[in-house]
Formats: C-alpha cells, sequence, structure tokens
C-alpha cells in the first residue's frame, strides 16, 4: 500500500473527533435557539462540515486516488439534483394542486378505507362491439 | 489463488507469491484500488437511496412547515443528541481500529472494532426506547397518528418520514454490525496484516457512512 | 515492449487449447463460473427467454386489439398482459440485455484484461437477476398486477392484484443491474491492458462506461420508490396518497428520476453496439471518436435532468414544465451528434452490407425518428395533446425497443463468431432482419397515426373507426414475430452446426478480435500491448501485440 507507514500517529483521528463533538454541541444549541428561516441553512452548513471531516479523515479520501473522489462528489450532486427540481415543482405549484395535508383526528371512514372495489367485468358479451363510444360523424 | 496456478507459466513471474492477488490483477496495488473504487461507487448507491427520503422530506417539510417544527420539537432531542455523540464516537474506533491494524497492533484493532459494536447495540438501543415512547404517544406514520401534543396537518407525514428515515438507516446500523463482527472475527484470526487489510478498510468504510447519514438525520429531524 | 515474428504468427494462430466453451463442461462448470464470458452466455440465455416472453405477452394484446370491443379475454386480463409485457421488457430483457450479455462477454476482451473487476460479483449478479426474475414469474403466475409497469400511486397502493411480489422483483433487479455497473465502472478504471489509455478506449466501452454510470445512480432511487409503493401498501403511511396528506406527483418524481435516465441504460448500450459495428462494416476510422466517446458521458450526464417531461399533465408546475421541457432537449443534441458522426464514418466507406449492417440502418432509422417524436413530445403544450395516447406508445417503442432491439440483434449477429466460433447463414440473416424492421415499422406507425388521432393507451376497447389502424398493428407484430422465430431457427442451427469460422471473420480491428474465437478461459495467453488506437483501418497491421513479460 502505497500510503503506507505515513501514520504513525492516532492523533489526527482523535482531533477530527473533538472537531465533530464541538459541532454537535453547536448545532444542538444553535438548534434550540429557534433562528427562523436561519436555522435550516445553519445546520445544514455544519451538517455538511462535519461530513466533510468524515469523508477526508476518517474516510482517507484525503489521501487517495481521483476517482474515488469524483464518485462520492458526483453522488453529492445528484442528490442536490434530485432534491433541488423535486422541491421547485412543488414551491412553484399552483397552490391548490398541493396537498393539503391529512387533518387531525379525521382519518378516512372505514367504508371508504381500504382497497379498489372488486372488478367487475364490463357489461356486453366478449365478441360484441363497445357500447356507449362515441363515433365520429 | 487457485486459478493463479491454471495460468500458462511465464505470466508474471512474480505472482503466486502473494496468495491475496486474483489472476487477473497486475498487480495487489491494482486489485486493493479496485476494491476501493468499488466501494466508493457502492457508497454512492447508497446515498442516492437515501436521496430520496431527503427529497421526501424536504417537499413535505416545505408544504407543512409549522407541523414538522412543532413535530421535531416532541422528539426526544436527548436521544438524537446522545446518539450522535455514540456514533461519531464509533466512527473514531473504527478508524483507530485501521489504524492499529495499518501498524500492526492486531489486538488493539479487535478491541476497538468491539468497543465500536458494543457503541453501535448502544445506538439500537437509545432507538429502541425512543420508539417505545413514540408508539406510547402514538405519534406514528399515516392512520395511526394520534398525538394530542400536536394537531396539525401534516405532522402525521413528519412522523412517517421519521420511522422511514430512522428505520432505514436503522437497518443500514444493524447490516453494518455483522459485517463489523466478521471483519473482528477475522482480524483476531490474523487475516488483516499492514501488507493486506483492504477488508477492514472497506467495512470501516461502510460504518462510516452509516455515521455520514446520521449526521444529516440529527438536525432535520430533531432540531429544525 | 519488444515484438517477434512468433507473436505475430501467434494473432492468426488456431487454437492451440481449450476454448471458454469446452473448458469444463459439466452443468455446475457453468452454474459455478468466474468467467465473464460464461455469465454474459448465461445473461443472454435468460434474456432472450425473456424477450420471448414479453413479445408473447405483447402478441396476445396486439390481438385483442385486432377488434373494438371485448375480445378474447376480459379486460382486467387485458391490463395485466400489459403490465407484464412492460415489466418483462423493461426490467427483464432491455436493461441487461445489452450490458450484462454482451457487456460482460466482450468488455474486458475490449481493454485486454482477464475477467471484470469482481468476478463472483460478477456470478452474483446473474442469480440476483434470476432471483428478481422469479419473484416476478411468482406474481405473474398468482395473477399478475394491473397497474402498468410505473406503479403510478394511488392506483398502485390499492389495487387488490399481486403487485406486492412484483415490486420485490423490481427491487431485486435494481441491486442485479447496480452490481453490474460498479464491475463495469471498476473494470474500465482498473483492469486496461497497458496501451489501452482512456482515449484508446473503443467506442462500445465508453457507452458503456456511460451506462455503468446511469445504474449507479439511478437504480438506488427506483429501489426506494418500490420499497415506499410496497410498505404504502402493507402499512398505509400516507406518503403518496393525498387522502392523508401526501403527493401522488412525488411518487412520480422518485419514479422518473430513475425511469427517465433507465431509457438510457437501455439505449446507450445499443449505442454502443452501433458505434462499434458502424466502423467495422464501413472499413473506416470513426468519424469523430471524442465526439462520440464524449456524447456517451452527455447523455448520460443530461438524461438526469429530463425526469419532469413524464409529469407535464401531473400536476407538475408550470416553472417545472418548461424547465424540463427546455432540459430535455439537450439529450437530442447528444444523440444529433452521435447520429451524425455515425453517418459521417460510412461515407465514403468500404461498407459490406452485412447483417449487422442491415441492423445499423434499421437502428438509425428508428433512432432518428423516434427521437424526433421524442423533441416533440418534450414540448409542453405538444405533450398535452399526445399524453398517455398511442403516440407516446409509438415513441417509446420506436427510441427504446426499436433501437434496441436493432442494436440487439446486430450485437448478436456481429459477436456470434466472437462468441460460440461459429458463422450463421447470412442470407437468412438479412431475410430476416428486413422482415424485422418491416414489421416493426408496420406495428409502430399506425400506432403513431392512432395517437395522434386521440386514442389512448392501456385502454381495453376502443371506437370502431380505429380498428383498420389497429389491425394493420398487429399485422406489423406478427410480421415482426416470424421475423425472430427465423432468427431463433438459424441461429440455433449455426450454434449446432454451423461452419466453424476464422479468429476475425469481419476483418475488425476491434480489440476483442486479438484473441481467439471463441476466447480460452483467461481470454489471452498474454496481455496484448496496444499499438494502436482503437477502429484504425488505415493500417493491415494487428491493433496490438502480446507484451513479452
Amino acid at each position: 500500500m502505497a500510503e503506507n507507514g505515513e501514520h504513525h500517529s492516532a492523533l489526527p483521528y482523535f482531533l477530527v473527533w473533538v472537531a465533530l463533538l464541538i459541532l454537535t454541541v453547536t448545532t444542538y444549541v444553535t438548534g434550540r435557539m429557534h433562528l427562523g428561516t436561519w436555522a435550516l441553512p445553519l445546520a445544514m452548513i455544519i451538517a455538511v462540515t462535519k461530513s466533510l471531516l468524515v469523508i477526508l479523515f476518517f474516510m482517507h479520501l484525503w489521501e487517495q486516488k481521483g476517482a474515488n473522489r469524483i464518485v462520492i462528489a458526483t453522488s453529492f450532486v445528484f442528490v442536490a439534483l434530485i432534491i433541488s427540481l423535486t422541491v421547485a415543482d412543488v414551491a412553484t405549484r399552483f397552490p391548490l394542486s398541493t396537498p393539503a395535508g391529512a387533518p387531525f383526528g379525521t382519518d378516512i371512514p372505514a367504508e371508504l378505507e381500504e382497497t379498489a372495489p372488486e372488478y367487475q367485468p364490463p357489461a356486453g358479451k366478449i365478441g360484441e362491439p363497445p357500447r356507449g363510444v362515441p363515433q365520429p360523424k | 489463488m487457485s486459478e493463479a496456478a491454471a495460468l500458462p507459466p511465464g505470466e508474471h513471474p512474480a505472482r503466486g507469491a502473494d496468495p491475496h492477488l486474483a489472476h487477473h490483477f497486475s498487480s495487489l496495488e491494482r486489485q486493493v484500488d479496485a476494491s476501493r473504487l468499488g466501494m466508493w461507487l457502492f457508497l454512492c448507491t447508497e446515498v442516492l437511496l437515501f436521496a430520496g427520503l431527503f427529497t421526501g422530506y424536504a417537499v413535505y417539510r416545505y408544504s407543512f412547515p409549522i407541523a414538522f417544527a412543532a413535530s421535531a420539537r416532541t422528539s426526544e432531542i436527548w436521544a438524537g443528541t446522545l446518539n450522535t455523540v455514540v456514533l461519531i464516537t464509533s466512527s473514531l474506533t473504527v478508524a483507530l481500529a485501521i489504524h492499529f491494524v495499518r501498524t500492526g497492533r492486531q489486538r488493539a484493532a479487535v478491541v476497538c472494532l468491539l468497543i465500536t459494536l458494543a457503541f453501535a447495540l448502544t445506538f439500537l438501543g437509545i432507538k429502541a426506547i425512543e420508539y417505545t415512547a413514540h408508539f406510547h404517544e402514538h405519534q406514528l406514520p399515516g392512520r395511526y397518528y394520534r398525538f394530542e401534543g400536536v394537531r396539525l396537518p401534516g405532522a402525521s407525514m413528519y412522523w412517517a418520514l421519521y420511522f422511514l428515515m430512522t428505520g432505514l438507516h436503522g437497518l443500514h446500523v444493524l447490516i453494518g454490525m455483522s459485517v463489523l463482527g466478521v471483519i473482528a472475527w477475522r482480524t483476531s484470526r490474523g487475516y488483516y496484516t499492514p501488507h493486506y487489510y483492504v477488508g477492514i478498510e472497506l467495512a470501516g468504510l461502510y460504518w462510516h457512512l452509516v455515521d455520514l447519514i446520521w449526521i444529516f438525520l440529527f438536525p432535520l429531524l430533531y432540531l429544525i | 515492449m519488444r515484438q517477434s515474428e512468433e507473436d505475430r504468427e501467434k494473432l492468426g494462430a488456431p487454437p492451440a487449447h481449450d476454448s471458454y466453451l469446452t473448458d469444463g463442461t459439466t452443468v455446475m462448470s457453468w452454474l459455478n463460473t468466474r468467467d465473464h464470458k460464461r455469465v454474459g452466455v448465461m445473461f443472454l440465455a435468460a434474456v432472450v427467454f425473456f424477450l420471448f416472453l414479453g413479445g408473447v405477452f405483447a402478441l396476445a394484446i396486439r390481438m385483442k386489439l385486432l377488434y373494438p370491443g371485448p375480445f378474447l379475454f376480459d379486460a382486467l386480463t387485458y391490463n395485466r398482459l400489459f403490465t407484464l409485457h412492460g415489466v418483462t421488457m423493461i426490467f427483464l430483457f432491455m436493461i441487461p440485455a445489452i450490458p450484462s450479455a454482451f457487456g460482460n462477454f466482450v468488455l474486458p476482451l475490449m481493454i485486454g484484461a482477464r475477467d471484470v473487476a469482481f468476478p463472483r460479483l460478477n456470478l452474483a449478479s446473474f442469480y440476483v437477476y434470476l432471483a428478481g426474475a422469479v419473484l416476478a414469474i411468482w406474481a405473474m403466475v398468482h395473477g399478475g398486477a394491473d397497474t402498468g409497469w410505473t406503479f403510478y400511486t394511488p392506483y398502485s397502493t390499492t389495487t387488490p392484484t399481486m403487485l406486492f411480489p412484483l415490486l420485490l422483483g423490481v427491487f431485486v433487479l435494481g441491486f442485479s443491474s447496480i452490481m453490474t455497473g460498479i464491475n463495469f465502472i471498476v473494470t474500465v478504471h482498473t483492469l486496461r491492458a497497458p496501451g489501452v489509455g482512456w482515449m484508446r478506449l473503443p467506442l462500445f466501452v465508453w457507452s458503456i462506461y456511460a451506462t455503468s454510470i446511469i445504474q449507479v445512480l439511478a437504480t438506488p432511487v427506483l429501489g426506494l420508490t418500490v420499497l415506499l409503493v410496497a410498505l404504502e401498501r402493507v402499512l398505509q403511511f400516507g406518503i403518496f396518497d393525498p387522502a392523508r396528506g401526501g403527493d401522488p406527483v412525488l411518487f412520480q418524481h422518485f419514479f422518473w428520476f430513475y425511469s427517465h435516465p433507465a431509457v438510457y441504460i437501455m439505449v446507450l448500450p445499443g449505442m454502443a453496439v452501433i458505434s462499434e459495428c458502424v466502423a467495422t462494416f464501413s472499413r473506416k476510422n470513426p468519424f469523430g471518436y471524442k465526439a462520440i466517446a464524449f456524447s456517451s458521458l452527455g447523455i448520460a450526464f443530461v438524461g438526469f435532468f429530463t425526469w419532469g417531461h413524464h409529469l407535464f399533465v401531473a400536476g407538475q408546475s408550470v416553472f417545472d414544465n418548461g424547465v424540463f421541457g427546455v432540459l430535455s432537449m439537450f439529450v437530442g443534441i447528444f444523440t444529433a451528434v452521435k447520429v451524425f458522426n455515425w453517418v459521417g464514418t460510412m461515407y465514403r466507406g468500404a461498407i459490406s452490407f452485412k447483417t449487422p449492417f442491415a441492423y445499423i440502418c434499421g437502428f438509425l432509422f428508428f433512432l432518428v425518428f423516434g427521437g424526433m417524436t421524442g423533441v416533440a413530445l418534450a414540448t409542453v403544450a405538444l405533450d398535452v395533446h399526445w399524453h398517455d395516447t398511442y403516440f407516446v406508445v409509438a415513441h417509446f417503442h420506436f427510441i427504446m425497443v426499436g433501437a434496441v432491439i436493432m442494436a440487439f440483434l446486430a450485437a448478436l449477429h456481429y459477436w456470434f463468431p466472437k462468441m460460440f466460433g461459429r458463422t450463421y447463414h447470412e442470407g437468412w440473416g438479412l431475410v430476416a432482419a428486413s422482415l424485422i424492421i418491416l414489421g416493426f415499422n408496420a406495428t409502430f406507425i399506425p400506432q403513431f397515426l392512432l395517437g395522434n388521432n386521440g386514442m389512448p393507451r392501456r385502454y381495453y376497447q376502443y371506437p370502431e373507426h380505429f380498428q383498420a389502424l389497429n389491425v394493420a398493428s398487429t399485422a406489423g407484430a406478427t410480421l415482426l414475430g416470424f421475423g425472430f422465430v427465423i432468427i431463433f431457427i438459424y441461429l440455433l442451427i449455426a450454434l449446432r452446426w454451423g461452419p466453424r469460422c476464422e479468429q476475425n471473420p469481419w476483418r475488425s480491428k476491434g480489440f476483442e478480435w486479438l484473441t481467439e474465437s471463441p476466447p480460452p478461459t483467461h481470454n489471452f495467453d498474454r496481455i496484448p500491448h496496444i499499438t494502436q488506437d482503437p477502429h484504425d483501418y488505415r493500417t493491415h497491421a494487428p491493433s496490438g501485440v502480446y507484451a513479452d513479460v
């Protein structure tokens, strides 16, 4: 292994661990401060920082080949893609066509619950022309 | 490898000396690179598996911001925070296990792996306590939601996503535990040497991914 | 690198030892093989079987549609048949057809490797595929499902038919697809022979590489989606159920995030085969090697940005409709780059009109017309008119099925000598090719017209004035079926009694022909050292020599 012997000390792992703990405390404290619109971006920035620490040092991406870096970077790009374009749909939709959410305590009545009605074969015998279908003039 | 012996003579005179080298690789470095790249690609599929759930979370959080914020506040924040610390520390012990194998201290590596397994069990234990509390309070998905504390439309969707995300993550913890168990056993039998330790390295990568997913789940489900 | 006269002789030498076919002939030696070639052949047998099964379903549907009213079987059976046709053809035939069967066989040969990077994973991928197929067939035998292969919610979460095992089957098949994808990417990265740089990869390898990227990135989302539908059926979480606050459009986002790139999982390998065959049968270097190679990656990338064009009338926002409509058209650019380059390759080439070349022509026709109708369908206003009509059915049969079947058959004929060391009857090959191309057009051109006149897809009955075109379509499907039967017969005969061929019957400069046909178990006695660019027809020298150790 090429990187054999480069890691004589385990100290970097402990440093990363301490950094992760500090960031956890930070996200916990800021999360309880009710920062409003900034809560989500801040929490996500902290989470991304933490994940970068884990990926680069615990997972040794720092010292690995380019292909592995491209792989993980690509996967994050596509995560961003599916989230952004799907949320863009909900965010710009005609308001009445977004789901309203089930109101509390008024679950679907039992008689409307469950599966679709039993299959009924269409009226008319096999071999007959369809009925009720408009024909062109 | 037995297949290597079946090769025509004259090909790669050096091969055969290394029992780890498969017949179709020219060198052990290549083979290790291949295993690593394969594992990173697999992790990539795992990330995209969770991406769907994160998308669902984003969409419903956008649709029901108040219900999501209210529900997140009724989750067991102490448990989530504790579990974050547990998982981060277990990540450290896995990284240390690999470090010890690299530097030829197998016994220390086994101890680290066993500590990791203990942390994983702790994580699942805390999760079980949490799940029990939610079941008692009827903080449940879809039609089963009967929690009186939050009576907003969309609250049941928060719990649907909560159980889906933590459930899928918990499944990964279980898989990771079985992988680490096998790896610990093999380490104790001396399978991994400073010269060839790719198996334990890949298992570590998987465990770190489990940690990585949790790093995102924690703020989204518990804090904001 | 040293190069001796002996090496040169070696390139044309007759088989001196066992080929992969004769090295172990017991059943277990096949079932427990690690050899990528045997895995490829087993995949080939499996996908041919499922092509037959899907074809039978298709013919049954077409037979019913001969007559406007109820005919042959009832509406539920009809719904089950088109669902099973879709599931079989897409998940069991088209997705694994070219990458898993031919990709497995020739990709390692093309980069001068002894095997794929993870041979055991490769075999596992085959068995996982079989497991998924068994689950799907089990669902079919026990009643089948009636949702269509798209499993749209909320119907799929409530239908009383046997959807659950089918969803599990699709989930399991996804694993097989991912395994193959990971294997190919790693193989291309780590097992290239000396002299095979990235810009010397054969064009087949480039496209399969792009396909594998899509398989790795998109398939997990499908796995999650079918899992959510299955959970929804059992536990009723309400995640896609509007009655419980869920959004059915979200399901469509998830589903098409996989399934739109999945059409490129199907068609990119087809393009891979065509890129390979065009150069061989025009005896000319590919026109614009880099353009063809990078447009494969371009299609793989842009293919991910287009899924929303399936949701134009599903309640997606106007903003997203516009974005996805525009982004969808970018695929047309990359596809056009390829088409122009193929035609440019043929231009002033020494074309030998063999059976694979006939399929190339068919492929170009179907790809161009299917693609053009695709661009039209990506226009929001037009899609409102055509959505869920037979126009869409005809469009995707042209571009997916037409192109994939053409490429699959081209690959089958082109690599048949490579795989089995025998040749088939060229005359019958051309007859069957013309029957199939003719039959395909006769089946689907009437469906374009039907759709444009407003006949919706997936309906059991239709107004009587659509009957003439439906009869024409069924007649075409029958012709298509005959074509396949002919191919099946003469290839079976060739397999057993076909004349043995030399190592390189097409005089191709593809790297896979550097070894014997059929190849020995470990592909190369010695790893070849590639000395030329791929498909270099300017010289007659072999494209590589065996490197001395």
